[in-house]
């Protein structure tokens, strides 16, 4: 049944006795799902907390108003709530399907026009400005990644156990990560959509042997780059280049920590220093200036030193909590097209909160992603939550065919009643 | 195969061609082993949660202590002062001589330009750092270029508050885009002196560091000075930062005596002395060697002007451009001798050098006779124009008249300025009591004025042990003994005053930051040298020095006053250099006043005869500053007088000191200076050309310097009736005022 049907439907009937059932069943169908966005508030609560804490230092330094950030988060959060209610309820989870083309359009060429009307900083091209808003493209192709591999992975999943079909699935997500490298020189956010897209795959495929050898070639790698690196003395005069100093700080940060290692051995000494219960919510010293933009993708320390490691855990059972949510929700989709869209959400989501934490403890070079629903940025908050609202609709319509489920039931029980 | 494109409808071909390795049915809805990967997926996450708590975990128990105390160690502690403000300094009517201003040094910050938003906001900056402070932004450019790493960077210093506010109203602004933190102000506070170089002497300066030096910023820099305040960190008890703030405590403020009007005329007085006779005598000097005026309240004690020529500007002390050439001081940097020739400008000649003060020193010789009975109103004495000390010393001292001055009272004696005569009373007095009076007066103490540097005279002066017979009998006219002009003045003021030494102080009162009193400085009533009779009858004397005697000119037109000329010699090889002055009280009936003038070797022709430049410099100052103390003229006015006055009006004030004729003059007629009011006298005067003394050229008589009567007579001097009219027998060379040996 589709949406405009669903719709059509509503408030007919009303004053028959099955009516009033329907309706009393719809309400059900029709209502969002709380848990989720019960999860998802929670977050953007304690990340709007954490950013105002974590940068009122510096917001009054650079701007004379501590809220300077808190500010703009929270309009973001706001509009992204707006996004997130209303896709939740109104939109039907087939029209991204519908709209792939555009969307798949829209995103990559965004990421193209990048050096033509992006905006610089941190030496990389990654926002366009749009009014009050900056918009980083490369949030938007993880979308269309997501639609993509949604729509794709339905039709085709039953080539994706050959090699052929498994490569063919991987094309957009390597073009996006290609796209996203090339044209804003952000191979953190190309590693991300293309993992998103890798993980979709992983789900939606029957095998299991690529991906455990995968992931036990890149561990081997990882293991001979460290112990390559840590025989390696650096000495500040030699031509490497900006991912080579980071290899290099992530082997050995405490021996660079006034110069390559300087953000990872300060975000070590927030968590070390944090303790098991932190120094207290606002008590942080490393925010002032020693963790430059503090907010960003180095928050999570800053929750460490403050919240100490209860608070750490505290976030990691919020974030289990959201993704247990959409692993539950994506398990009892009665539609695989919905049920990948969930999972590519609950991928994004996932993959980031663990490298962010990863990057923070510096157990995976540094590289800058942000902590999702906490992290300052207007645009990644503003897009989780469509996300998010994309997920709340397919709960919606599996609700809502529930309702319609039980209904025929009902009327089964009725007639045999009768 | 052919990979079809996803959104052609033909998807239904291409599955399970090829016997496939698996074989699934496959609908539309999540698969089982989909269910399964979803299963292993969230298992993995959870293990990556652990395996990321665990990490956790470790960095806080391996090495939570270590980094909890790096965190620690990488806060600043280091203090910031907060610097203090000195006090002001104000003269006693309130004018403000000296106070401190906060300034900023504008420091830049070129790590704040690095990010996305500083490069923006480079572009603004710049221009508000030009628009505001005028600096060069090429060069603002280029250094934050090249030094991109630089956190502290000081483009500016002292730039005034005004400004700073101009900057911050742009930087506060709506839409601008100027950075907060990549320029910022560091405080500290600028001395200025807003009368330039008024009073320099009484003010002193500060260093950089606002260390007083000289004047009252030396000797009160305590009290002026404050304590800085502290902004700090530390450690409280459970190993958290906390910040401190300890304010800067203010100092003091100090009220002078000094009225900045009357010192302002003083000044003005001794550069007109000064211009006038520039380069006169020896070639590019000034006026005089030093020349200074102390001005006195002869009540309290309270100094109300003080002022020794060449002054300097408080606000650029180290700036001796209005004195020397650019020749000259690049000569004295090369030499070495700058910072001598500075020291020597920033000395206050009335308190840190002494000379001998000659002939205004017979007051208090006299004074202290009269007081312990060895001399009596009335005595008689006999000038024969010398005195010969006794067989042993062989030692003649001669009177300034060589042909004697004939008979001579006790008043008189001091009105003609009579060395013999008081070589006889010294010797009545005898070498005890004249020293116990010397002590009294205070002569060979310091004062102790509240000014810094003021010069010890202990050593100058006699003892029981070093006066002998001629040291007793040259002390009575001043001379063989060196004072200060401070010591001078405050002890002629307990002469006139009733007999009352007080301590000469500056500064009356210290208040606070709100104007509160923190402490009144009250006049010092220190020792009664002499009776109220003697100072009576002293005033009298003294009335008569100006009225009959030699401080003739020292009368401002329209004011009776007393007072004692002097001119003294520089102790020394050649007997060519003579300090010439005159101290005088006003008015004349009830002294409030007392004036002090010295000019130390004046550049003329003959700088014995010079007297009169003292008395006149005396005159035209105490011709401003009496009607400004609202003293009112008691005498007629004589019509050259009211002509002086009127010019002397038009032309502000300056000293017109007569010129008695100049010295290449040798005609009959003498040269007029008919632009300046001069004395009937002197325009009927010419100068031997052998003596520099001028000639009466009615009579063909020498002319005595100080009070412009007929000096070469042989036959002494007789008084008529007035007291007025002289007696004298030609012939002869007349001598110097002061020859003691």
């Amino acid at each position: 049944m589709s949406f405009v049907d669903a719709i059509k439907s509503l408030g007919t009937k009303k004053n028959t006795a099955e009516g009033r059932k329907r309706t009393k069943l719809r309400r059900v169908g029709n209502s969002l799902d709380v848990s989720l966005i019960l999860m998802t508030c929670l977050l953007l609560v304690f990340g709007l907390l954490m950013i105002y804490s974590a940068s009122s230092y510096e917001a009054n330094l650079d701007w004379g108003d501590s809220a300077y950030y808190f500010k703009k988060q929270a309009f973001a959060v706001i509009l992204g709530l707006f996004a997130m209610v209303g896709i939740g309820l109104f939109m039907p989870s087939r029209l991204p399907e519908r709209v792939l083309l555009p969307i798949m359009f829209v995103a990559f060429g965004l990421v193209m026009l990048l050096p033509v009307i992006g905006h610089a900083s941190h030496g990389a091209t990654r926002w366009i400005r749009l009014g009050p808003l900056s918009i980083q493209p490369a949030e938007i192709v993880k979308v269309a990644i997501i639609i993509f591999e949604a729509t794709f992975l339905t039709k085709y999943m039953h080539t994706l156990h050959t090699w052929k079909g498994f490569l063919y699935s991987l094309i957009v997500p390597i073009v996006g990560l290609l796209f996203v490298r090339v044209f804003s020189n952000n191979l953190s956010s190309g590693l991300i959509i293309f993992l998103i897209g890798l993980g979709m795959v992983f789900i939606a495929s029957y095998d299991y042997k690529k991906y455990a050898l995968g992931v036990l070639g890149i561990l081997i790698v990882a293991v001979i780059i460290y112990f390559a690196l840590s025989k390696v003395e650096y000495s500040g005069d030699k031509k490497v280049d900006f991912r080579g100093e980071r290899l290099i700080a992530w082997v050995n940060p405490e021996a660079q920590s006034d110069d390559l290692g300087y953000q990872t051995m300060q975000s070590l000494y927030a968590i070390g220093s944090g303790g098991l219960t932190g120094k207290g919510l606002g008590q942080s010293v490393q925010k002032m200036n020693f963790i430059p933009e503090a907010q960003n993708d180095m928050i999570f320390s800053i929750i460490c030193e403050e919240l100490g490691l209860v608070g750490a855990i505290i976030v990691f059972l919020m974030y289990i909590g959201l993704i247990g949510r959409m692993y539950l929700i994506a398990r009892s989709t009665r539609d695989l097209y919905k049920s990948l869209l969930v999972v590519g959400v609950m991928m994004q989501i996932t993959i980031q909160v663990l490298l962010n934490v990863a990057v923070v403890t510096n157990t995976i070079p540094n590289t800058g992603v942000s902590l999702p629903f906490i992290s300052y940025g207007g645009s990644s908050v503003t897009i989780l939550l469509a996300e998010i609202g994309l997920v709340l609709a397919v709960q919606r319509e599996n609700a809502y065919e529930e309702d319609i489920r039980m209904r025929k039931r009902m009327e089964a029980e009725e007639a045999e009643e009768a | 195969m052919k990979f079809p494109f996803p959104f052609k409808k033909n998807s239904e071909e291409t599955p399970k061609k090829k016997k496939p390795k698996v074989r699934i049915k496959y609908s539309e809805r999540l698969q089982n082993y989909m269910v399964m990967k979803l299963n292993v997926f969230a298992i993995v996450v959870l293990i990556l949660f652990v395996v990321l708590t665990a990490r956790l975990l470790k960095i806080t128990s391996e090495k939570g202590e270590q980094y909890k105390k790096q965190v620690l160690s990488q806060q600043k502690y280091d203090s910031k002062i907060i610097p203090y403000q000195r006090g002001s300094i104000l003269d006693r009517n309130g004018t403000l001589l000296a106070y401190s201003e906060q300034v900023y040094n504008i420091i830049l910050d070129s790590s704040m330009f690095k990010s996305e938003k500083g490069q923006e906001e480079l572009e603004p900056t710049l221009a508000a750092l030009r628009d505001c402070f005028g600096l060069d932004i090429a060069d603002v450019r280029n250094f934050i270029v090249n030094n991109p790493d630089s956190k502290y960077h000081i483009l500016k210093k002292r730039v005034t508050q005004d400004v700073k506010d101009s900057y911050e109203l742009l930087r506060d602004a709506e839409e601008s885009q100027i950075t907060r933190n990549g320029i910022w102000f560091e405080s500290e506070f600028k001395r200025f002196y807003p009368n330039g170089s008024l009073a320099a002497d009484v003010i002193g300066f500060t260093t950089r560091d606002g260390i007083g030096q000289y004047g009252l910023e030396e000797y009160y820099n305590d009290v002026l000075a404050g304590n800085n305040g502290r902004e700090y960190g530390y450690l409280s008890g459970d190993n958290a930062l906390e910040r401190t703030i300890i304010p800067a405590e203010n100092g003091y403020s100090i009220v002078s005596t000094i009225d900045a009007h009357i010192q302002q005329i003083c000044e003005e007085n001794l550069v007109a002395f000064n211009e006038a006779h520039r380069g006169e005598y020896r070639e590019g000097e000034d006026g005089a060697n030093n020349s200074a005026v102390i001005i006195m309240d002869v009540n309290t004690g309270e100094v109300l002007a003080m002022a020794s020529y060449p002054f300097y500007n408080l606000n650029d002390p180290y700036d001796l451009s209005h004195i020397y050439t650019q020749e000259d001081l690049a000569l004295m940097e090369t030499e070495g001798t700058l910072m001598e020739a500075r020291n020597e400008v920033w000395k206050n000649f009335c308190i840190s050098q002494s000379y001998e003060p000659g002939s205004v020193s017979k007051t208090f010789t006299i004074a202290g006779g009269i007081d312990c009975g060895a001399l009596h109103d009335g005595d008689e004495y006999y000038c024969p124009g010398y005195i010969s000390l006794g067989e042993g010393t062989g030692v003649t001292i001669h009177c300034h008249n060589r042909y004697g001055e004939g008979a001579l009272t006790t008043q008189s004696a001091l009105e003609q300025s009579c060395n013999v005569s008081l070589v006889m009373m010294n010797n009545k007095i005898g070498k005890k009591r004249f020293l116990e009076y010397f002590k009294n007066f205070n002569f060979g103490l310091k004062t102790n004025i509240d000014l810094a540097g003021e010069m010890r005279t202990a050593g100058l002066v006699f003892n029981e042990d070093t006066m002998r017979y001629s040291e007793l009998a040259t002390a009575s006219f001043g001379q063989g003994f060196n004072v200060t002009m401070i010591e001078e003045i405050s002890a002629f003021c307990s002469v006139v005053n009733g007999g009352y030494y007080r301590q000469p102080h500056m500064v009356s009162k210290i208040v606070d930051e709100d104007g509160a009193t923190v402490q009144n400085i009250d006049p010092v009533l220190l020792r009664q040298p002499i009776s109220e009779s003697t100072s009576e009858l002293m005033r009298q004397y003294l009335i008569g020095v100006v009225e009959n005697g030699t401080g003739k000119y020292a009368r401002p037109a329209g004011y009776r006053i007393g007072g004692k000329t002097g001119t003294a010699e520089h102790s020394g090889e050649g007997k060519t250099d003579y300090v010439i002055s005159f101290m005088g009280f006003a008015p004349a009936n009830d002294p409030q006043i007392a004036i002090y003038v010295v000019i130390d070797r004046p550049n003329v022709a003959s700088q014995d005869t010079a007297t009169r430049y003292a008395c006149l410099l005396c005159r035209e100052i105490l011709q401003d500053v009496l009607p400004y103390k609202h003293i009112f003229m008691t005498e007629v006015l004589t019509s050259e007088e009211q002509k002086r006055l009127q010019e002397g009006t038009a032309h502000g004030n300056a000293v017109a000191i007569p010129e008695v004729v100049p010295e290449e003059t040798d005609t009959e007629e003498s040269t007029d200076t008919s632009d300046v009011p001069v004395y009937e006298l002197e325009l009927n005067v010419i100068i031997d050309k052998n003596t520099g003394y001028a000639i009466d050229p009615s009579t063909g008589e020498y002319l005595d310097p100080d009070t412009g009567r007929p000096i070469n007579g042989t036959s002494g001097i007789i008084q008529d009736e007035n007291g007025n009219n002289v007696n004298v027998t030609p012939g002869g060379v007349p001598v110097d005022d002061n020859s003691p040996f």
